[in-house]
């Protein structure tokens, strides 16, 4: 499917609406069966594809639904994690994890959501993981000398399951790691895992670094200046970053360092509730491209939507592609 | 019958419990309560311990639904503290004889005089009259001779203890060097102070943070930028004597402690520090009664008892139907609506003072549209109370829950909130005493909800903590302060 110039699509998650909070709630109270919850997940997986579809994306995702939050839906599929069960009062904590050997080669059962996805999907779509930087920082290390060791395999198991999604018929990943941001230090370790989780992975890969989203409130503030130049040895096609809320004074390190990935660039704010116009897209937009041409620009949010409403996550992304499309008007595409 | 001791204060307990179940039986024996009416009776047993407060010796709270018809479940309330020898009997007798359904409204109000229909303590009058005095202070301080602080339990605000400061200063410090150190340190350092008082505390505050900061040779000093925030601007003019050595630094804002952000919108994420103190246990509260498994919201109406009417319009020289009109003058224009100022501050003074709150309990199922402060619901209230106990009244602490949800978007990442207040913060202590509204001067206020705080902040992604004023023996007051959930 020819995709148009500027593409909109979202970071990842959709709006997770209260009732299915609550819903979550009830099967960690064992109220509900897992049977129930998987069957209420696919149906709300479908209403966020759909929502996606009629507001007007090009790229769509599964939304997310299925997901506790970014880490525990890859950490309970790891063998060789251990987990607390117990740990968790509210569906989106994280649990307590620990690794104390070595991480087995071993499928993680991405694929059953990723062809849920696709079977549904009228457009194109992405799927999205959680990077292995992140996952190391919520595991506790007791086998592995340091966070690079245990990063690294987690990379290579991961990397096993990229290329099954890819088997699958995934044509885009997007790799999330929004503690790049938090441990600026591990950035030169952390781009060496990054290769290793996408070596020989043949499809687009993004990697979308953001400064946290966590309850809706970013976790670090700064600058994207850490990044450059170690991002630049990065095996990845696409930067995806966020302009909306911080401002767009770091695009000027593209102007800088030019670097030879597209930019995934955030346009929406997602920490405030206010949905933004269309002419404040579209400036955002023409922004960008006094730095770099439209064919290496892909429009979405700051980060997930999972902590908007669902009637402002969808006023959001429909004023996004409004936004785009004024601006690809300009362009005369 | 049910007879509930609510309060740990163990005095004349004994011999009230005694009295209020001699009483009772006569009242069975001489056929003025009936059996089933006994059977139904449930008495609570408090301890009122503000000298200045809304409740009578004996008063009654029953079940209604939405349209006012009786429901079954009815709460007699008994003030342990204000029982005097031979005062039961009548007050018994009178509360029985409000709830009884052959008794006509006229009967009813006949000892006293409604200043309001029933309705949520939110909104009643009585937060006018709070607000009144915000407004008002000066005054009322000059009217008294007294200022609000010598009011306050010990005297002095527990926000002016000088190690207690001094200690909160290192804190700071500490913080914005380790953020310096790792390259995080904002050009600008927002410090906002809800609630100024006289503005003591910031200007000691201040004081103590330059010293350190020259003694260090940090130069932080010059970045702080701090936000000064009070509904009343009366209230901000009289701070700034006390922040006068720091003038550059201090911006004075009127702003609403309800919702902070509204002001503020544009430091969203911005915020290293929050701070304030005996604010949330002055803000507009409510109360929830839990009861066999159904949670019953209780309304209030304000109402002047009528020994007081009386005495008022005496001397005011008002006829009774006048009192009311002329409550509503003076909230609405202040004292000089009611002829000359001071004629208008005591007859606020009178009419403050004789003040009184009836109930009555209201199923929430009832009302679907109860509006439930900012995170929080039906649903989510239920869930917090799991654990809590099945049978006990406590406060929903709106105002609290509002200011504090419209606060933590402020935060910047490695931010802070701290608030220095009086905090329920196990469920259980509400059975174990009486934890407001009362009177404070010409204020109101009741402790704060700190585990429905604790339960909500989680959601938004805080864990609050308490930490217990060590810095004054004696102190009720705790610290609450936020660090970032992961």
């Amino acid at each position: 499917m020819a995709l148009p110039i500027l593409p909109t699509t979202m970071v990842g998650s959709y709006a997770m609406p209260g009732w299915l909070e609550r819903l979550k709630t009830e099967y960690f109270a064992r109220r509900i069966s897992r049977h129930e919850l998987d069957e209420i997940h696919d149906t709300a997986v479908k209403a966020a594809i759909k929502d996606q579809e009629v507001a007007g994306l090009d790229i769509v995702t599964d939304g997310e639904p299925r997901r506790d939050n970014m880490v525990d839906y890859f950490l309970e599929r790891f063998p060789g994690v251990q987990i607390d069960r117990t740990s968790k009062k509210f569906y989106y904590d994280f649990y307590d994890s620990v690794v104390k050997g070595k991480l087995p080669m071993a499928s993680l059962g991405l694929v059953a959501d990723f062809k849920f996805l696709q079977t549904f999907a009228e457009r194109e779509t992405k799927f999205c993981v959680t990077g292995p930087h992140c996952l190391t920082k919520r595991i506790r290390n007791e086998f592995y000398p340091s966070e690079e060791a245990l990063a690294m395999d987690i990379a290579r198991v991961m990397n096993m399951e990229l290329k099954a999604l890819v088997k699958a018929g995934a044509k885009l990943l997007q790799i999330d790691e929004p503690y790049y941001s938090g441990f600026p230090e591990d950035l030169p370790w952390a781009v060496k895992v990054l290769n290793t989780l996408v070596e020989g992975v043949d499809a687009k890969i993004g990697v979308h670094i953001c400064y946290g989203n966590r309850y809706g409130k970013p976790s670090w503030e700064g600058s994207y200046r850490y990044l450059f130049p170690g991002i630049l040895e990065a095996k990845v096609h696409q930067l995806t970053l966020e302009f909306a809320r911080r401002g767009g004074e770091d695009l000027d390190l593209f102007k800088e360092f030019k670097p030879p990935f597209e930019l995934g660039l955030g346009v929406i704010d997602v920490k405030i509730h206010d949905v933004e116009t269309p002419d404040m897209v579209a400036q955002h937009i023409r922004k960008a491209l006094d730095v770099l041409p439209p064919e290496k620009i892909v429009v979405l949010p700051d980060c997930g939507l999972f902590h908007l409403p669902r009637d402002v996550a969808f006023s959001k992304l429909k004023t996004m592609v409004e936004g785009t499309r004024i601006v690809r008007k300009e362009l005369g595409k | 019958m049910i007879l509930n001791l609510n309060h740990l204060h163990g005095e004349s307990a004994g011999a009230t419990a005694r009295d209020v179940v001699e009483t009772v039986y006569k009242l069975v024996e001489e056929g003025q309560i009936a059996p089933n009416e006994f059977a139904s009776l449930r008495i609570q047993l408090d301890w009122i311990q503000y000298k200045q407060n809304f409740r009578d010796i004996v008063s009654v709270a029953q079940g209604s639904n939405t349209r006012g018809d009786a429901l079954s479940i009815m709460d007699v309330h008994i003030d342990t503290r204000q029982v005097v020898p031979g005062c039961l009997r009548d007050g018994i007798l009178r509360a029985m004889a409000r709830v009884n359904p052959e008794t006509s409204p006229e009967m009813r109000d006949q000892d006293r005089l409604p200043l309001e229909d029933f309705q949520s303590l939110r909104t009643s009058i009585v937060w006018d009259f709070n607000k009144l005095y915000w407004t008002r202070l000066r005054d009322w301080e000059e009217a008294t001779g007294k200022s609000y602080e010598r009011s306050l339990p010990g005297g002095v605000s527990d926000g002016h203890q000088p190690q207690a400061i001094a200690d909160s200063v290192g804190d700071f410090w500490t913080l914005l060097k380790d953020m310096e150190a790792k390259k995080n340190l904002p050009p600008e350092v927002y410090i906002l102070e809800i609630g100024v008082g006289a503005g003591i505390r910031m200007g000691l505050w201040l004081d103590k943070f330059r010293h350190l900061d020259q003694q260090r040779q940090t130069n932080y000093y010059p970045k702080l930028r701090i936000l000064l925030g009070d509904y009343s601007l009366q209230t901000l003019d009289m701070s700034k004597p006390a922040v006068k050595e720091h003038t550059d630094l201090c911006s004075f804002m009127v702003l609403d402690a309800l919702n902070p952000l509204k002001t503020l919108s544009f430091l969203r994420h911005k915020i290293m520090q929050v701070h304030s103190t005996n604010v949330y246990d002055n803000l507009p509260d409510e109360e929830v009664l839990r009861r066999d498994g159904r949670l019953y919201f209780v309304q209030v109406r304000a109402y002047l008892p009528i020994a007081d009417v009386v005495k008022i319009g005496e001397t005011f020289d008002l006829p009774p139907d006048k009192i009311t009109p002329c409550v509503h003058r003076l909230l609405e224009g202040g004292m000089d609506t009611l002829g000359d100022r001071a004629r208008g501050l005591a007859f606020w003074q009178a009419v403050w003072n004789a003040i009184r709150l009836e109930e009555r309990l209201v199923l929430l199922e009832d009302l679907p549209d109860f509006p439930f402060p900012e995170g929080l619901d039906a649903a989510k209230l239920e869930d917090i109370l799991a654990g809590a106990p099945s049978d006990f009244r406590f406060h929903l602490s709106s105002g609290a829950l509002e200011s504090f949800i419209n606060t933590l978007p402020l935060l910047h990442p490695r931010g802070y909130l701290q608030v220095q207040d009086i905090f329920v913060t196990d469920f259980n202590a509400y059975r174990m005493g009486f934890y407001g509204p009362g009177k404070l001067d010409g204020t109101l206020l009741s402790w704060v909800n700190g585990v429905l705080l604790r339960e909500v902040a989680e959601r938004a992604g805080y864990d609050v903590h308490f930490a217990p004023f060590h810095y004054r023996k004696g102190s009720k007051t705790s610290i609450l302060y936020t660090t970032r959930r992961e």
